[in-house]
């Protein structure tokens, strides 16, 4: 929704640090973005998919579109899920790659890397893994992913030159970024810009 | 940033074969519908490749 590294990158980083923390322990609310079963509803995802998922996997996502709906993951892939969140894309991923293939989320915010690691356990999930880090430093090495996923974090990047050049970075050559994130239709003033509750919803 | 900013920024990035999806109104009936249709945000999906 805004323009490049007109905020602190420091400073939005840690107030989206605050508001996913804030969905991680309580994922009701009140938001002024869609979560859990509703979101995932609103944004057209496979309803006997998620409904196959128990709460705690899908309450406290809070993506904006579906980055499975160009493209559908294929057994035995690799992929990466920058800003797993709680762990809901990934999840679906891990059910379309099966047990060939292997998710890694990659997160910054410590309560949604507790609640996916716990879930993933739940799950009894052995293909798909949780590490700590930033979309502009991701904790993986160069060419491992035949894929990255990622929904509505990338906006959230002050710098989102560096993000992609991070994603070509762990992508295989010919592998595919599929992702959403929002777009705005009308011309947002500068000082709109400058409001960091713009960025974090 | 708009859709064609989108893409320009990931074909300037590197990427190839970049494809939009259709609109997806991912701020109705939540709390931010204001804000979102004030500058008429919506969600997109986008998929995009690394050249061979």
């Amino acid at each position: 929704m805004a323009e490049e590294l007109i905020v602190d990158p420091e400073s939005l980083r840690e107030q989206v640090r605050d508001k996913y923390r804030a969905v991680a322990s309580a994922p009701a609310g009140p938001y002024h973005f869609h979560t859990g079963r509703v979101a995932a509803a609103r944004l057209g995802y496979d309803s006997a998919v998620v409904d196959a998922l128990p709460d705690r996997a899908v309450e406290s996502f809070a993506g904006v579109g579906d980055p499975f709906s160009l493209r559908r993951l294929e057994p035995g892939e690799r992929v990466v899920d920058v800003g797993s969140g709680a762990g809901f894309d990934s999840f679906i991923a891990a059910g379309q790659v099966g047990s060939d293939g292997h998710v890694v989320g990659v997160d910054m915010t410590a309560e949604m890397l507790k609640k996916s690691r716990e879930t993933a356990g739940v799950l009894g999930l052995d293909n798909v893994e949780f590490r700590e880090g930033l979309a502009e430093v991701l904790p993986v090495e160069d060419g491992w992913a035949d894929v990255v996923i990622s929904n509505g974090v990338i906006n959230l990047c002050s710098d989102k030159q560096a993000v992609f050049a991070e994603i070509l970075r762990v992508l295989r050559p010919g592998g595919t970024l599929q992702f959403a994130d929002i777009a705005n239709g009308r011309p947002v003033p500068p000082e709109a810009l400058r409001d960091i509750d713009l960025w974090t919803g | 940033m708009p859709r064609a900013g989108w893409q320009k920024m990931l074909e300037d990035s590197g990427f190839v074969d970049v494809e939009i999806g259709p609109p997806v109104d991912t701020f109705g009936g939540a709390a931010g519908e204001d804000k979102a249709r004030a500058y008429e945000v919506y969600g997109y999906a986008f998929l995009a490749r690394k050249p061979r």
